[in-house]
C-alpha cells in the first residue's frame, strides 16, 4: 500500500495551496483531482480564439511592489511569485442604474473619496467619516482583532478595536442608514454585496468595509493567462517539490481506523494510507459522502444546522468581435442594476424568473493580451442560488439556460447597446455547471451563505475527526484571496500536527 | 461557539449568536444532500454511458446507423442537436475511441443514432461497420461539443453545408427544429461524392416536401453520366443562387477537412463574416507538416521515442498523433473530441518537444508550463511525458 504523509482531496485554490505548502514543508503529499486540470473555479477554457477566465474578477490582497499586501508573501512562500505575471487594474468599478445614475469609482483611496464627494456633495462629510470608518474597520477586523482577542483583557480589546466593538456585527444596511440619506449613494457603496450574494441587511459591514478598502487601497489585480495560470503555477511548484498528483481521479472514501483518518480509497479502487487528509471538497460532501462514518460527529451536525446554502452563479462568457471602447466599456468591472430595490434583487437571485443585477467584466480592457487584436473578452455574471435549477427537468435544461441568458443579455444591452451583434463565441454556465465542475452542493461557489452567522468568530473548527482537515470557502470566507490563504494556513496546521521533523517550508 | 467573552463587548454579537441558535433549531444537517451532486449531474453530464446496440440501419453502401439505447433501459441524457459522444472501443487488444455526432433528434431520449461511414483504412469505422452486432454493449462519454445552434445570437436563418457523414449533425439539428416547431429556416446543402451514397436521402427529400422551412440542395461531386441535378464542387454561383442574401444567415460546416476548408474559403470569399460560420472540428490534421511552425528537417515518417514517465517507452512515427500511439502501446488518458478542442487528453510534456497544430486549442498556461493535448500533438523529437 502506498503511503503519503498527507492526501489533499481537490485541486481548487485551497487544495492547491495546501498541497504546495505541505510538500514544500516536508510532508509527502498526494493531490487528487477529479478533473483533468487543476484549479476548480480558478480555471479557464478556450472557445475559438478566446481563452475565458471562469471565475476571477478582481484579485485582492496583492498590493503594489511599493506597497505590498499579504498575498505577495503567501505566493512567495508557495514558490509562485516568479511563475506568474500580475496585471494591475486602475478602476474599482463603474455602477450603472439606467435612468438613475452612472458612476465610475477609481481604485485609489483618496480619489475614491473625491469622486464620491463630487457626485454626492450634500453628503460630503458623511462620506469622509464613512470611508475613515471603513479604513479603521478593515485594519481592526483583519489585524488588530487577533491580538485584541488573544489578550483576554476587555479594556485592551476595547482600546485596540474601538470601531470593531461598535460596528463588528452590524449589517451593511445598518451602517449605511446611519451615515447616509441618499439611496443612490448607499447603493453605490453597497454594490459589492451583489458579488457576495448576501443582501445588505444580512451582510456584515466588516466584510464590505474590508473589500472596499482592500480593493481601493491595494488595487484590484489580474493574472496574465487568468487564474488558470496561477493554478498551473501552484501545481508546478507542488510538482517541483516532489508532490504527486492524480488527475481524472476523485477520492471515493476517506477511511478511518478507530475514529482517526488512516487513508483514502481512490476512484480507481486503490487504497492509499496517510496521516492526514485535507479536504478541499465541501464539508457536506466530506462528511456525508466521503467519510466512512454512518453520520457526522455531533458537533459537525450542529454546525451544519446553523448554516444555510450559499449562492451559486450564472455566467455568460462572450468573445466579441469589437474593442471594449467600441461598446462603451470604460472600466474592467461594471455593475448594472435595473432597480435600487435590494430585496427585489436578492429575491431574483433565489428564483429564475428575472435578472435585476449583473456584473460585466472586460478582461482585455487593462490587459490587451486577454483577447485577439480588435476583439473583446467579456463575462456577464449574476449570482443565483442553485436549488431551483435542480428542479428543471433534464430535457428542459438547455432552454432554461438560454432563457436566463437572454434576460441577462437584455439587462446588459441597456448599458451596452448592440453587444449581442458582436458575439463571436458564447458559452453559458448555470449553477448546475458550477455543480458539475466544482462538485459542490447546489453549485455553491463561496461555500455556505456568508451571513454574519457564517463568520468564523461564531464558529469552531470542524475538528470532529482527528487527521481530517478542511480548506476552502466552506470553512472560511469565499473568494480567491481567502481560499488561497485558507489552503496555506490549513497546511501549517497539518504540518504542526503530523510533521515532527518539520522544515520551514518557505 | 468559541467561549471568548471578549466578543460579548461587540455590538450586535449577542443578537448574531441568537440568530445562529434560531438557524440551528430550524436548519438541516444537509443529510438530504448526500449523493445529490452526483445524482443531479449524472442526468445531464454523465462521465460514461453504458449503451446497447438495439438496431443497425443500413443507410447506403458505405454507411450504417447504429441505434444505441441505455443498457440500463433508462432515458439517455439530453443533448443539444449537433453534439457528439465519444465511443470507446477495443479492437485487437487496442483500447481507443472516436467521437461521433448524434444524428437522431434530441426530442426523444430512448436512443442515440450514430451514423458511421466507412473510411478507407479507418481503424474504428471498419470495426463498427463490420463487427458490431445487435445487442453489443458499448461505453461512451456523455454528449459533448460546441457545434450547435445558439439561440442567443445565431438567429433564425440557418444554412448547413454538409459533406458526406457531416450530414449526421445536420440531421439532428433539422429534426430538432421540425420536432419543436422552431421558427427557423434551415437550408441544407448536402455534398456527396456519389448519387447512390447519399445518407438519409429519402428521408430528407420527404421532409423537404412536408415542411416549408426546410430547404435541401443536393450536390454530387462525382456524378454518373446520366445524373440530373447539381454536380461538381461548391461554387460562389451555386451558393449565391440558392441562398440569396447571406448577411443575416448563420452557417454550419461539417464534413471532411478539405471540404470544411473549402467551404470556409467560399463563404468568406462571399463576404460572410467569420463569426457567422461555425465549422465542426474533425480530428487531428493529416498533414501537420504543412502548417506554419513545423520544424525544419523533420519528416512525418521520422521515428522518435516516446517515454512515459515511470511506465515505459516506445518508438513512433512523427506523423502519428500522440494519443493514438499511446493507445496502440497500451497506455491511455481521458479523451473525448480527439480534435484538440475539449482538452481532456491534456498531458504534461516533461522533455523534448511536440508540434502543436492550429487545431490544438491550448490555454496560455498550458503553453507556458508545457501541457499538451495529446490527441493533436506530434512528437517531433524524443519526448518524455507524464500520464
Amino acid at each position: 500500500m502506498r503511503h503519503f504523509n498527507s492526501i489533499v482531496i481537490g485541486a481548487g485554490n485551497a487544495g492547491l495551496c495546501a498541497a504546495a505548502a505541505l510538500q514544500r514543508g516536508g510532508s509527502s503529499t498526494l493531490l487528487l483531482e477529479r478533473h483533468n486540470i487543476p484549479g476548480g473555479c480558478a480555471t479557464s477554457f478556450v472557445r475559438g480564439e478566446f481563452e475565458f477566465e471562469v471565475a476571477l474578477h478582481q484579485l485582492s490582497g496583492l498590493g503594489t511592489e511599493d506597497k505590498p499586501s499579504i498575498m505577495r508573501q503567501v505566493f512567495g512562500r508557495l514558490g509562485v511569485m516568479d511563475r506568474v505575471e500580475f496585471v494591475e487594474e486602475h478602476a474599482l468599478y463603474r455602477m450603472v442604474v439606467p435612468g438613475e445614475f452612472d458612476i465610475a469609482l477609481p481604485a485609489d483611496w483618496a480619489q475614491l473619496k473625491q469622486t464620491l464627494q463630487d457626485a454626492f456633495p450634500t453628503e460630503s462629510d458623511a462620506i469622509q467619516r464613512f470611508l475613515d470608518l471603513c479604513e479603521m474597520i478593515a485594519f481592526e477586523a483583519n489585524v488588530a482583532l487577533h491580538d485584541g482577542l488573544k489578550s483576554n483583557n476587555e479594556d485592551f480589546f476595547r482600546a485596540r478595536c474601538p470601531h470593531f466593538v461598535k460596528y463588528g456585527f452590524k449589517s451593511v444596511k445598518e451602517v449605511l442608514d446611519e451615515y447616509f440619506q441618499n439611496p443612490k449613494l448607499k447603493s453605490v457603496l453597497a454594490v459589492y454585496w451583489t458579488y457576495a450574494g448576501v443582501p445588505p441587511s444580512k451582510m456584515r459591514f466588516c466584510d464590505l468595509a474590508s473589500m472596499l478598502y482592500a480593493y481601493a487601497e491595494f488595487k484590484p489585480w489580474h493574472i496574465k493567462g487568468g487564474s488558470q495560470a496561477m493554478s498551473t503555477a501552484l501545481m508546478e511548484s507542488f510538482h517541483e517539490a516532489g508532490g504527486e498528483v492524480h488527475f481524472n481521479c476523485g477520492a471515493e472514501k476517506i477511511i478511518t481506523k478507530g475514529g482517526r483518518v488512516s487513508g483514502v480509497r481512490l476512484e480507481t479502487g486503490e487504497v492509499v494510507s496517510c496521516d492526514a487528509v485535507v479536504s478541499n471538497a465541501s464539508p457536506i460532501a466530506t462528511f456525508h459522502d466521503l467519510l466512512d462514518f454512518d453520520q457526522p460527529p455531533l458537533n459537525i451536525q450542529e454546525d451544519f444546522k446553523s448554516r444555510r446554502m450559499g449562492t451559486s452563479a450564472f455566467a455568460i462568457y462572450l468573445g466579441l468581435n469589437c474593442t471594449p471602447q467600441a461598446l462603451g466599456i470604460t472600466q474592467a468591472s461594471t455593475f448594472v442594476q435595473n432597480t435600487l430595490n435590494e430585496d427585489l434583487i436578492h429575491g431574483s437571485m433565489e428564483s429564475m424568473d428575472a435578472v435585476h443585477s449583473a456584473l460585466l467584466t472586460c478582461y482585455n480592457l487593462e490587459d490587451s493580451d486577454f483577447a485577439p487584436l480588435g476583439k473583446s473578452n467579456v463575462t456577464l455574471l449574476c449570482l443565483q442560488y442553485g436549488d431551483k435549477w435542480k428542479d428543471v427537468p433534464p430535457e428542459q435544461y438547455a432552454q432554461a439556460k438560454y432563457e436566463c441568458a437572454e434576460k441577462l443579455i437584455v439587462l446588459m444591452e441597456q448599458v451596452f447597446p448592440g453587444i449581442r451583434d458582436h458575439i463571436e463565441e458564447v458559452e453559458v454556465a448555470t449553477p448546475l455547471t458550477m455543480m458539475r465542475y466544482l462538485n459542490t452542493p447546489d453549485g455553491a461557489i463561496y461555500g455556505f451563505q456568508q451571513s454574519a452567522q457564517d463568520s468564523q468568530l461564531l464558529r469552531q473548527r470542524l475538528d470532529g475527526v482527528p487527521g481530517l482537515y478542511h480548506a476552502g470557502a466552506w470553512t472560511g470566507v469565499g473568494g480567491f484571496q481567502p481560499t488561497y490563504m485558507a489552503g496555506e494556513s490549513t497546511a501549517r496546521a497539518v504540518l504542526k500536527q503530523i510533521n515532527t521533523k518539520e522544515v520551514k517550508y518557505a | 461557539m468559541p467561549e471568548n467573552n471578549l466578543l460579548s463587548a461587540v455590538n450586535g454579537y449577542r443578537e448574531a449568536c441568537d440568530i445562529k441558535l434560531q438557524l440551528e433549531e430550524s436548519g438541516s444537517d444537509f443529510y438530504e444532500l448526500k449523493g445529490n451532486v452526483t445524482k443531479v449531474i449524472s442526468q445531464l453530464h454523465p462521465k460514461r454511458l453504458s449503451l446497447t446496440v438495439t438496431e443497425v440501419i443500413e443507410e447506403t453502401v458505405s454507411t450504417k446507423t447504429l441505434r444505441l439505447a441505455s443498457s440500463r433501459g433508462a432515458k439517455l441524457p439530453p443533448f443539444q442537436a449537433g453534439q457528439y459522444i465519444n465511443l470507446f472501443v477495443e479492437i485487437d487488444g487496442v483500447h481507443t475511441a472516436r467521437p461521433y455526432a448524434i444524428s437522431s433528434s434530441p426530442s426523444q431520449r430512448d436512443y442515440y443514432d450514430l451514423t458511421v461511414k466507412r473510411l478507407k483504412g479507418g481503424f474504428v469505422s471498419e470495426y463498427l461497420l463490420d463487427q458490431v452486432k445487435l445487442g453489443l454493449n458499448l461505453i461512451s462519454t456523455g454528449p459533448m461539443g460546441t457545434f450547435y445552434h445558439s439561440p442567443l445570437y445565431h438567429g433564425d436563418d440557418l444554412v448547413f453545408l454538409a459533406g458526406g457523414s457531416g450530414g449526421a449533425p445536420a440531421r439532428s439539428i433539422l429534426l430538432d427544429i421540425l420536432n419543436r416547431g422552431l421558427p427557423y429556416n434551415f437550408h441544407m446543402i448536402y455534398v456527396n461524392s456519389f448519387a447512390d451514397d447519399v445518407i438519409y436521402a429519402q428521408e430528407l427529400r420527404a421532409l423537404q416536401e412536408s415542411f416549408d422551412n426546410f430547404f435541401l440542395t443536393e450536390v454530387i461531386t462525382r456524378p454518373s453520366v446520366d445524373y440530373v441535378g447539381y454536380s461538381g464542387r461548391l461554387s460562389h454561383e451555386l451558393l449565391e443562387g440558392k441562398l440569396g442574401r447571406l448577411d443575416k444567415k448563420m452557417f454550419y460546416v461539417c464534413g471532411p477537412t478539405p471540404f470544411n476548408e473549402n467551404c470556409l474559403k467560399l463563404l468568406t470569399g462571399l463576404g460572410v463574416e467569420r463569426q457567422r460560420i461555425r465549422v465542426e472540428v474533425n480530428g487531428a490534421p493529416k498533414a501537420p507538416n504543412s502548417q506554419s511552425g513545423w520544424p525544419d528537417g523533420v519528416a512525418l515518417e521520422d521515428e522518435v521515442t516516446v517515454r512515459v514517465k515511470g511506465k515505459g517507452s516506445f518508438t513512433v512515427k512523427v506523423g502519428e498523433p500522440l494519443l493514438n500511439s499511446l493507445e496502440r502501446n497500451g497506455y491511455s488518458t481521458e479523451n473525448a473530441c480527439r480534435s484538440g478542442e475539449c482538452s481532456l487528453c491534456r498531458v504534461k510534456l516533461l522533455s523534448g518537444s511536440v508540434f502543436n497544430p492550429q487545431e490544438a486549442r491550448l490555454r496560455k498556461s498550458d503553453r507556458d508550463f508545457n501541457w499538451i493535448y495529446s490527441c493533436v500533438a506530434f512528437p517531433t523529437e524524443d519526448v518524455e511525458i507524464q500520464l
